[in-house]
């Protein structure tokens, strides 16, 4: 286990310059990330046309929830880590990875986090202009972030989309494909997550079923945290529910990753 | 020579072979038919919360928007089904030299690359968006004349060529960045703009949006052709722009295709 954990840096650095190589990827992808910033703001311009509040919302308070999104998605959204574990699956290439002396699924948490430090370093410019050029239109309620509650919140949400990333991967010894289901969860993940809109503009009764799923910890808590709009209590209980969720997708990984090894076939050479 | 009836010809071919290999896995088909369907419902969700705070948004009514909205995904439907399958092969096609098989072949590479696929499960959710769209216009109380029902159709397929000459600008890309998949995001994200309302938009974005990529025109021109009547400077407006997008995209295309070195090279 101590080897294991010592390989784990190697694998990290490994992955980052992999990750790199294809700075100018992740340029573009930092880059297109901010128009759904710009839509958001043209749209919800002419919706707070002659009026002050939306819901609990203000133009600026809005702005400033669609803008922090940016930054939850560059900490916590895996890149296509989903596809790299499929292909590995279907192609055969687990069998190179099934001979070391390494836990897969820390293999691949190795990979994730070079991963989300590669795009961090690439978004991190485009990310900024973004926000300087918002700041000049609207005033954006960026000065009352709240770090404290917003960091453990956003490191849950990592962790959440790591495990349900994982889960989803591993199908992939049972399913050809998976790019439909990967899909469909993203979909799910975009309405019921808070991306669209944030989640305490549905009515109450739609506003409590989404926070039972998991969904809701990946985007809307980890922003709402950083926002600042959450009551301590149920700010400690949606952490509860966010690393709850976490470990359950942990386990099922878990599960799923003995169950798909029993199944799998090494071929070739 | 090759002639406009040769390509079409040569795409029913291709249109054809692609059926046959689409039709192969009929369990992807209802699968991603389900997917698109679910993006749809996102954004229907979307127009529901927004509608619930407030009366109109620039304008437009709750209903008028499901129009907007509905022929939004109707564009993007047939596009998906027809011509962007094929464009999204392109950044593999050039990275593994594949598109040396393409430059072969005795027709414009350009014409080949954008047709070589077909997906048949978004057209079934294109006929679920004209649905959508005819039943928030029974809402309205409106019946389009003929007239501008024909207009709407042409406007739509001006619609498929923005779609189309922003894809293929982007994909072109590929023949200076080696790894572009992210132009797909880029693709989806920048086509957001064309569910705004038009009457949203103000300054350079309006200005942008609607002379240099005319995302604006793309669903509010043929949404608004069937809700407010003809209105010929806006559809000439739109037809002249989207045109000029094509042109410029396509010389992209072939200025990077110079670009290209083969996978012997």
């Amino acid at each position: 286990m101590t080897a294991s954990l010592a390989a784990l840096p190697t694998v990290f650095s490994i992955g980052l310059q992999r990750q790199l190589a294809y700075r100018w990827n992740y340029l573009l992808r930092a880059l297109f990330s901010a128009m759904p910033l710009l839509v958001s703001w043209v749209f919800w311009k002419a919706v707070f046309q002659g009026k002050e509040t939306v819901g609990s919302y203000t133009l600026a308070g809005l702005l400033t929830y669609y803008a922090v999104l940016l930054v939850v998605e560059a900490v916590s959204s895996p890149a296509d880590d989903d596809f790299q574990i499929s292909r590995e699956i279907r192609e055969g290439m687990l069998n190179s990875i099934l001979l070391r002396p390494l836990p897969y699924g820390l293999y691949r948490g190795a990979l994730f986090l070079a991963g989300r430090c590669a795009y961090l370093t690439a978004a991190v410019l485009p990310v900024a202009l973004c926000f300087f050029l918002l700041s000049r239109a609207v005033p954006l309620e960026l000065h009352s972030l709240d770090w404290i509650h917003g960091i453990p919140a956003l490191i849950g949400s990592a962790l959440l989309q790591f495990s349900l990333t994982l889960c989803l991967s591993l199908v992939s010894f049972w399913l050809l494909d998976i790019s439909a289901l990967i899909f469909l969860v993203y979909s799910l993940e975009f309405l019921a997550g808070g991306h669209v809109f944030p989640l305490d503009l549905l009515p109450a009764p739609l506003f409590t079923a989404a926070r039972i799923l998991p969904f809701a910890y990946e985007y809307w808590f980890p922003a709402a945290s950083l926002c600042g709009t959450i009551p301590r209590d149920a700010w400690r209980a949606g952490l509860g529910m966010q690393f709850g969720w976490a470990g359950f997708f942990l386990l099922l990984a878990a599960f799923l990753w003995k169950a798909g090894l029993r199944k799998y076939t090494a071929a070739g050479g | 020579m090759v002639t406009p009836f040769h390509l079409l010809r040569l795409w029913f071919i291709q249109l054809r072979y692609a059926a046959s290999r689409e039709l192969a896995f009929r369990a992807n088909f209802f699968a991603w038919v389900v997917v698109e369907l679910a993006w749809f419902v996102l954004q229907l969700a979307f127009v529901g919360v927004v509608y619930q705070h407030v009366e109109s948004v620039a304008g437009w009514s709750r209903q008028e928007m499901i129009v907007l909205v509905a022929t939004n995904q109707l564009i993007q439907q047939i596009f998906t089904a027809f011509l962007m399958p094929g464009l999204v092969k392109l950044p593999e096609l050039v990275r593994e030299g594949k598109l040396d098989f393409v430059l072969l072949k005795p027709a414009p590479p350009q014409f080949l690359v954008s047709t070589s696929h077909l997906e048949i499960g978004p057209l079934a959710n294109a006929a679920i968006a004209a649905v959508v769209g005819i039943l928030a216009l029974h809402d309205l109380h409106i019946t389009p004349t003929l007239p501008s029902l024909l207009a709407y159709l042409l406007l739509v397929l001006a619609g498929l060529l923005t779609h189309y000459a922003l894809l293929l600008g982007l994909v072109s890309l590929t023949f200076w960045i080696i790894q572009a998949e992210s132009v797909l995001l880029g693709y989806y994200s920048i086509f957001q703009v064309a569910r705004l309302p038009r009457e949203a938009a103000t300054g350079w974005f309006r200005i942008l949006f609607t002379l240099v990529l005319p995302l604006l025109l793309v669903a509010n021109i043929p949404a608004a052709t069937l809700i407010r009547g003809l209105q010929l400077s806006s559809m000439l407006l739109f037809l002249g722009t989207c045109l000029s997008a094509a042109l410029a995209s396509s010389f992209f295309f072939h200025l990077g295709l110079r670009r290209y070195q083969s996978a012997s090279s």
